[in-house]
This record gives structure tokens, sequence and C-alpha cells, in this order.
């Protein structure tokens, strides 16, 4: 199990540095809750905007 | 805990570190830190620190919201939900007058309806499947458990699809999210979500003390639900909202399937700002990976500096099997149900939001159809 770590570690590191080297960063970190219309965690729509 | 995972060391014993993990994950939380540090964003290394702060919580203090359901439900020993109610109380005391207060903050809201029912009652069934729920997840896995790096994996994988079912759901009806400090301003709001937290504490005692059994949290789960509702309050004052752990899963496993040749563009779900922002964006930027990544290696941190880490052998196939089942129902219920036991039943509550209580509510009943199928895949009901 050991050896399944040290791979999943090392490879979830390096998508996590390489997917943010390659991504537009646009300031402050975000929740989906922060943008207009949110209505959720995830950013979903109030029922009544429908 | 994700329970039996981890075995106390023995007394007199002197612990025995990992160096090797151990250094991988105070390099990898240095760097993720560096990094954000380097983009002038303080509050997102903030946001690792609180999220490793809490891995070592809850590593340490083995608070597990899985196990204690199932012993509240199965022996009716209630020790374990008071211990998470005080951790809702201390959270509350921040989140409902500041998010109500200041422009820049804002709690945790959800609409009603079918998909929040539906979602939760899911995800109570696959959290005692997998022995873990969504920071149970997070934290096992970080703690070394091979079981719960499966249940992660499909937590991932039911989280995509639950994007992607989200919209339909909702579509289904539902009214706006129902806020006390909307009807009763900020303190009126708190006042009301604590007196529901004390309500509950009430309520659950009095079915422990029917059932004769103990109702009184561990020393460790006191103490642990204090550290642990302390940085849920950080990580909101650095973040903005409060705590949430699902929304990180579901943000990976879009990019991944992205990378793999997936296209999310005709998604409903991906062209809401908020996910389509958080899909095109550095991970990093996403409030909820943070705090997943600094809870991860924080747990690592803390299993690699008392002994071995990942020295078990994989458990039978019939429990990883329950470890994929459950992880994939957990990542498709806390899409529909707007979060797991912290972003939607700790986070909702604490805010004084209605959805948190109607989520512990259909995730109960969820978690009792779960410890009966429990024993299909060789885990034990209690």
């Amino acid at each position: 199990m050991r050896k399944v770590y040290i791979v999943v570690v090392l490879l979830g590191f390096a998508a996590i540095v390489g997917n943010h080297l390659v991504s537009p960063s646009s300031g402050r970190a975000v929740s989906p809750e922060d943008f207009a219309g949110a209505c959720a965690p995830c950013g979903a729509p109030c029922p009544s905007k429908k | 805990m994700t329970t039996a995972t981890f075995a106390a060391p023995q007394a007199g014993a002197a612990p025995a570190i990992d160096r090797l993990f151990l250094g991988l994950s105070l390099v990898a939380t240095a760097v993720l830190v560096a990094l954000v540090l380097l983009d002038g964003q303080p509050a997102s290394a903030a946001l690792i620190l609180g999220g490793f702060g809490l891995g070592i919580a809850f590593l340490k203090a083995e608070f597990s919201y899985t196990a204690s359901w199932r012993r509240f439900l199965t022996r009716g020993e209630a020790g374990g939900l008071i211990g998470g109610l005080i951790v809702i109380a201390i959270c509350a005391l921040a989140v409902v007058p500041v998010a109500a207060l200041k422009h820049d903050f804002g709690g945790a809201i959800a609409p009603l309806g079918p998909s929040l029912l539906i979602g939760a009652f899911t995800f109570g069934i696959g959290m005692q499947l997998a022995n873990g729920c969504g920071s149970g997840t997070l934290y096992t896995v970080g703690g070394g458990s091979g079981r719960m790096l499966i249940a992660l994996l499909f937590f991932v994988v039911g989280s995509v699809f639950g994007s992607l079912s989200l919209p339909a759901f909702l579509a289904l009806g539902g009214i706006d999210p129902v806020l006390a400090s909307d009807y009763l301003g900020p303190w009126g709001g708190l006042a009301a979500t604590l007196a529901s937290i004390a309500l509950a504490a009430v309520v659950i005692i009095a079915v422990a003390r029917k059932r004769g059994a103990n109702y009184r949290p561990s020393r460790s789960y006191v103490l642990g639900g204090i550290a642990i509702g302390l940085l849920c309050v950080a990580v909101f004052i650095a973040g903005g909202h409060p705590w949430s752990v699902t929304f990180g899963y579901t943000v990976w496993g879009a990019k991944i399937a992205g990378a793999l040749g997936f296209d999310f563009s005709h998604a409903a779900f991906w062209q809401w700002p908020g996910p389509k922002h958080a899909l095109s964006d550095s991970v990093l930027s996403d409030t909820s990976s943070l705090t997943d990544f600094g809870m991860l290696f924080g747990a690592m941190a803390a299993a690699a500096a008392s002994k071995p880490f990942a020295a078990t052998a994989w458990p039978p196939l019939k429990s990883l099997l329950g470890a994929a089942v459950g992880g994939l129902l957990m990542g498709w219920g806390a899409r529909l149900g707007f979060g797991c036991n912290i972003g939607a039943f700790v986070g909702g509550v604490a805010s004084g939001s209605l959805h948190g209580w109607v989520w512990f509510a259909a995730a109960l009943p969820g978690c009792l159809i779960g410890i009966r199928l429990r024993p299909l895949f060789g885990l034990s009901r209690e």
C-alpha cells in the first residue's frame, strides 16, 4: 500500500502544481457562492430565478 | 472516525516517525502555500493551513460523523452527535452575524426541494458503505487508509455524475433558501440558530437516555469539537464562506475528465458562473480545493508523525467494493444535496439556513439503509 500511496501522492501533487501553472488565476480564491445568482455552495441558481 | 482504520499506539511505546511521508506532506504543503503567496493570496495560504489544522484535529480526535451517526442509530449512543453539535454551535457564533452584517461574507445556503432530499438520503447510504463522509474520507485518505483512497476516487467520479444530474433534479421544483437572519436579523438569527442546535441536543439526549445509552461525548470529542469549530471559524474568515469539502472533488473530477477529452461545454451545471470559473481557473483558486489539500496533507503529517504510514495490508475485495459503491453514492448525493456533512449540515446549520436541518433529517434514514447494507460488503453494522 505504501508504494501505491507514494505514486498517488506524487502524481496528485504534480497534477495540482501543473494545473496551477497552466491555468489562469484570477486573483483571490473564490467559491461558486461568490458569483451573482448563486443560491447554493455549488453555484446553483435559486428556484425563483427560473 | 472511519473506524478501525487507525490503531492507537501502545502505551509507553515511542511513536515511530515515518520520515518519508512526514517530509512529503510538509514539503507539499509548503510548496502549495508558496505558490499562492507568489500570487499574492495570503487568504489562500490561510485556507491551506486551516485545512492542514483540520486534518490534524480530525485525525487526532478520531472525529467521525459516520461512526457517530451509526452508533446513535444502532445503539442510541449520542456522544458523537453532541460533539458534532459543538462544532456547529462554535461555527454559528461567527457565521450567522458576520454573514448578515459584512458584505464580503456569506453563509452556506441552499434551496429546499426534491434535489436536497434525494441527495442527502443517497449520501447517507453512501457514507455508511464507504465508512466515512466527505471530511472523513479526506482525513482517512491522508491518514493512510488504502480503502478510503478507493472511496475518494469513486467519490470524485460520483460527484461529476452528480454535477450532470443536478439541473434535472432542480427542475423538479423547490423553494428559495430560508435563512434565519433574513427574518430575525443577525442577532435574532443567531439566537434562533443556537436554539435549534440546543433543541436538537435535547432530543438526541432524550433518545439516548430512553435507550439507556451514553450521551456524554468523550474528552477527545469535546476537545476535538472545540478545535474543529475554531478552525471552521478560521476557514470562514479566510474564505468568506463556511468550510465546504465536496465541490473541490467535483472540480478535480471535471478537470481530469476534461483532460481526458470530455466536453462539459453543453453541461448546464458547468455553465453556471461559479462552476464555469472553477473549471477554467487554477485549482488553487477554488476555496474548497485549498482546504481539501491542506486537510489531506495535515492528516498525512499527523499520521506519519506517530506511526509507519500506510503500512497495513489492503482490505478484502468486498470491503473495497463497499468503498467504491459508497464513494459513488456520496459523490452523486453530495451534488444533489448541496454538500456533505460539512458543507450542507455543519455549514448550513451554522449559517442559520433551514436546508442544514432538512439535509440532516434526510441523510439519517439514508444512514439506516446504509447500515443494513454494510454486511453485504463485509462491514459490521456496529
